[in-house]
């Protein structure tokens, strides 16, 4: 156990150290961070040369790496070249936005999933085994930014135009001490994230549960003359819902980069919209970061998933 | 009568000083005693009167006045010597001003000075060199410290000060000294002539100097790092900046001790929203009041949005042009030698000027920018500095398949022009590079439809702005001069002198910041702009330009495509205004209202 451990702790060191050579690689060739001042008048030559050098960009390519993963190391992420600021400060403070939206978002998900997938695999080619079938396609086919205006512009514009009672855009500057405003402004980004997402799930949950459905032990607990809530409930979703837990298990570290989309359209200050921003600019520091923590995220929660499951099932040992 | 006229002007002083004294109020600025009472009476009721109306910004009152901006790029620093971006200085307005700005007229006017520097009121030297600005007299900053003289050479020193990481010192490293015998009086002694002296310590949306408060920030090093300088909290502008929570909003509550009186408004909010497209819909619910930034692009879907949306175009200071890549590798006249030759049919003005008659601008501007702005003249566009001389080469395609013919261009069987050049059989086909912008792609197929007409394969590439506008170092193609023709926007001013044309300035590997992206070397041409340059009189330096505009299009060098347009939308509460090309929309905050 603790060799198997060590192994993996050592692995994982590795796996992580050649994660930031390709993120420093990629994010240090997709752009440049000094093309903001291109085409800038106000700017001179030895202006942007001074600057150059400030950012210490003339450094070999190596050089930088090694100076960047130093810091890393150390926790230091080093500073923003755009805003200046430590980019743990500024992880720290759209982190906690993130979580707040991608929780409650995978918390709806998972639960609408699990309803949906249930009723389908239950009444399998019943009309709402379709009806939910073409739901999940359709809400699997659509890209969620259009999904997302959709919603808002139905929710929010449209509603108001029409004098019904309408959701906020999100753009508005809302007092996030208030729980009322905090939800209020949370609807129209949970539902969007939570219709896209649920429809995969709810695919995922139909047919593990059909699969299990099928087992003798099923059959077996049928045959002892339990109810057919009784074998469901306790029998076939038990271990249906393993796959499903390890798949959840997966996604958590990527709730931390948060939404791209979503938070764009409805202007959530989270990580999403961090990320984004700063690689337009190649603001690399920042971009690297976010890299990090969620690269450092998936690999750790990797080995703990393995570590559970040797609880949760005995049949595995890890060796 | 004579002695009448005296009593009415003392009455009008005393009520004046009066007024003054209540502090803060907008009346205290038109208080110059001095005119007709004697000074030293006036000195001393001045010092008197002389308090700040508050410390502390005006806290927002229950249902006060407020309005919310959208911004979609959130500015980095807002003290402006250490920020580059629009939005940056759009905040800077609000809340830091400089000793003079530029108002919706274009007409360059005092902000804390008192008055313009002139050569007729002293202000600037027979020689040029010595620039003295006096200071309004009463002048606090937000946190009830006086504003002096002693601010403005601070800033400058801040600014010098190789300690500092300033993203510009340009013009500042021309001063050679500041004294500041009294209070309100800054003799500014430059080295050199610097005919844009008006762009130090003044602010326009493309110029931007804040006094800066000595008080807090005397002894700091590494001034890039300080907080004060990513968010000033105390003010000589209409507001003060009291939070920042990024990736969300900005609070600004009104300054107590601004010059011009209390702002109208009880608050302005700025959220920071992804793109243009959240803040349409914000716009449309009311959620936000105003966005400073959608393009031309924007104008049809606006318009159609009214009257919830109010939407406000007002021509700019810049303009999107198309320009030749003229580099050639032997220089001229031992100047300007560039790394990479430019396509060789460029050389001769016959083809420069074939390609500038056949693209129809006109009808781009009609069609994809809806008439809501104007093909220019020049590379100065809706400003003083314009050759008014000079006319817009209409389109017409007949005479510049004429002129092509002429240089020896003949149609190929694949419809395209071949011809001789130095020598060697060429095609005139080549390729125009410019960023992904959607505006930029369809003026580009607009004009690659009509040139086509001309025989001449026009090959739009579009690369995303970080490449295009790449270092030298990182290989960018306007840099090295690796493209044929380019297009992009960029605009001369406040003040109108530019190097892009100096041959000096080509960009090569032993000058790689050189911002010659046109790797044109022309003597002439750059010696007229070194003279402008070195020329301080208003009026000599017009005729300089003048003349330069007048060769610049005389040899079709660039091809104006249309002066860009300021284009904002805002609900209809949202009271403000008049905003011109050099004056943005925030030079009057203190102005702005709501209406219920």
């Amino acid at each position: 156990m603790w060799t198997y451990l060590l192994r993996r702790l050592f692995q994982a060191l590795f796996t992580l150290l050649i994660i930031t050579v390709l993120c420093f690689l990629l994010t240090r060739f997709s752009g440049d961070p000094l093309a903001q001042y291109a085409a800038n008048p106000r700017m001179s030559a030895e202006d942007r040369a001074a600057l150059v050098e400030r950012l210490g960009l003339n450094d070999p390519l190596y050089v930088q790496y090694l100076k960047w993963l130093g810091l890393a190391i150390q926790g230091d992420l080093g500073n923003s070249f755009f805003a200046r600021q430590p980019v743990t400060e500024m992880i720290a403070q759209r982190l906690p936005n993130t979580l707040i939206l991608m929780m409650t978002a995978e918390i709806i998900t998972v639960s609408f999933a699990l309803f949906l997938g249930i009723i389908s695999a239950v009444k399998q080619y019943s009309f709402w085994d379709n009806a939910i079938t073409t739901f999940s396609f359709v809400g699997f086919s659509i890209p969620i930014f259009f999904s997302a205006l959709g919603l808002m512009l139905i929710f929010a514009v449209q509603f108001k135009e029409w004098g019904l009672p309408y959701l906020p855009t999100g753009a508005s500057v809302w007092d996030k001490s208030d729980p009322v405003e905090y939800i209020r402004n949370m609807i129209l980004p949970v539902t969007a994230l939570a219709f896209v997402n649920s429809a995969g799930y709810s695919r995922f949950v139909r047919t593990s549960i059909l699969e299990v459905l099928g087992l003798d032990y099923i059959r077996t607990a049928r045959a002892k003359g339990l109810t057919g809530r009784a074998v469901l409930f306790k029998h076939a979703l038990r271990n249906a819902a393993l796959p499903l837990v390890t798949i959840v298990g997966l996604d958590i570290p990527f709730l931390l980069g948060g939404a791209i989309v979503t938070e764009s359209v409805f202007s959530w200050p989270g990580m999403g919209r961090l990320f984004w921003e700063y690689s337009q600019r190649s603001d690399y520091p920042v971009v690297l970061g976010i890299l990090l923590i969620i690269s450092l995220a998936v690999v750790i929660l990797t080995i703990v998933t393995d570590i559970i499951y040797t609880f949760v099932d005995p049949r595995i040992r890890l060796s | 009568m004579k002695r009448n006229l005296f009593a009415l002007l003392s009455l009008l002083v005393l009520a004046s000083m009066v007024l003054a004294a209540c502090g803060g109020a907008p009346e205290a600025t038109e208080a110059p005693a001095t005119e007709a009472a004697p000074a030293t009476e006036a000195a001393a009721t001045e010092a008197a009167a002389c308090e700040p109306g508050g410390t502390e910004p005006i806290a927002f009152p229950d249902g006060g006045k407020s309005v919310t901006a959208a911004f979609d790029q959130e500015p980095d620093a807002i003290v402006p010597y250490f920020t580059q971006m629009s939005f940056a200085v759009w905040v800077t307005q609000l809340t830091l001003v400089g000793l003079g700005e530029w108002d919706d007229k274009g007409t360059f006017v005092p902000e804390l000075a008192a008055e313009v520097p002139t050569a007729d009121n002293g202000g600037v030297s027979a020689d040029g060199l010595t620039i003295t600005w006096k200071l309004k007299d009463c002048l606090f900053w937000s946190d009830g410290e006086p504003i002096t003289s002693e601010d403005v050479k601070f800033t400058w020193e801040l600014v010098v000060d190789p300690a500092n990481a300033v993203t510009t010192r340009t013009g500042y490293d021309k001063i050679e000294s500041i004294e500041t015998p009294d209070d309100t009086t800054v003799v500014i002694k430059f080295a050199e002539l610097y005919p844009p002296w008006p762009t130090l310590f003044t602010q326009g949306p493309n110029n931007a100097g804040s006094i800066l408060p000595k008080h807090i920030l005397e002894g700091i090093t590494a001034a890039e790092t300080d907080p004060f300088i990513r968010m000033p909290t105390v003010a000589s502008g209409p507001f003060v900046i009291t939070e920042w929570i990024p990736g969300d909003y900005m609070t600004l509550l009104p300054n107590p001790n601004f010059y011009k009186g209390r702002a109208n408004l009880d608050r302005v909010q700025i959220r920071f929203v992804a793109d243009s497209e959240a803040a349409k819909a914000a716009l449309q619910t009311g959620d936000v009041d105003w966005y400073p930034n959608f393009s031309e692009g924007d104008i049809e879907a606006l318009e159609a949005l009214a009257p919830a949306v109010v939407l406000t175009v007002v021509p700019g200071v810049d303009f999107e042009h198309y320009f030749f890549n003229m580099g050639r590798v032997d220089g001229v006249d031992g100047r300007g030698a560039a790394e990479n030759e430019g396509f060789c049919p460029f050389k001769d003005v016959r083809v420069r000027k074939a390609i500038t008659l056949g693209i129809n601008r006109q009808a781009i501007v009609d069609s994809l920018l809806f008439g809501k702005t104007t093909v220019p003249v020049s590379q100065w566009p809706n400003s003083a500095w314009t050759n008014t001389d000079l006319e817009v080469d209409a389109y017409d395609p007949d005479a510049a398949a004429a002129l092509l013919e002429e240089a020896g261009y003949t149609l190929g069987a694949d419809g395209i022009r071949v011809g001789d050049c130095n020598g060697t059989q060429t095609k005139l086909s080549f390729n125009f590079e410019t960023t992904t912008a959607p505006i930029r792609i369809a003026i580009a197929t607009v004009a690659q439809a009509d040139l086509a007409k001309i025989g001449v394969e026009f090959t739009p590439i579009h690369t995303p702005a970080g490449t295009f506008f790449g270092q030298y170092v990182d290989g960018g193609p306007l840099t090295t001069g690796n493209y044929d023709m380019g297009g992009y926007t960029t605009g001369f001013y406040p003040d109108p002198y530019t190097d892009n044309y100096s041959c000096e300035n080509i960009p090569t590997a032993a000058n790689p910041t050189g911002t010659n992206w046109y790797h044109l070397c022309d003597p002439a041409l750059s010696d007229l702009m070194d003279t402008a340059l070195d020329t301080v009189d208003p009026a000599a330096r017009k005729a300089i330009l003048d003349e330069a505009q007048a060769y610049i299009a005389e040899n079709y060098y660039v091809l104006m495509m249309y002066a860009r347009g300021n284009v904002y939308g805002s609900t209809p509460r949202f009271q403000f205004g008049p905003a011109g090309p050099e004056s943005d929309l925030n030079w009057n905050a203190e102005d702005w209202d709501v209406t219920e």
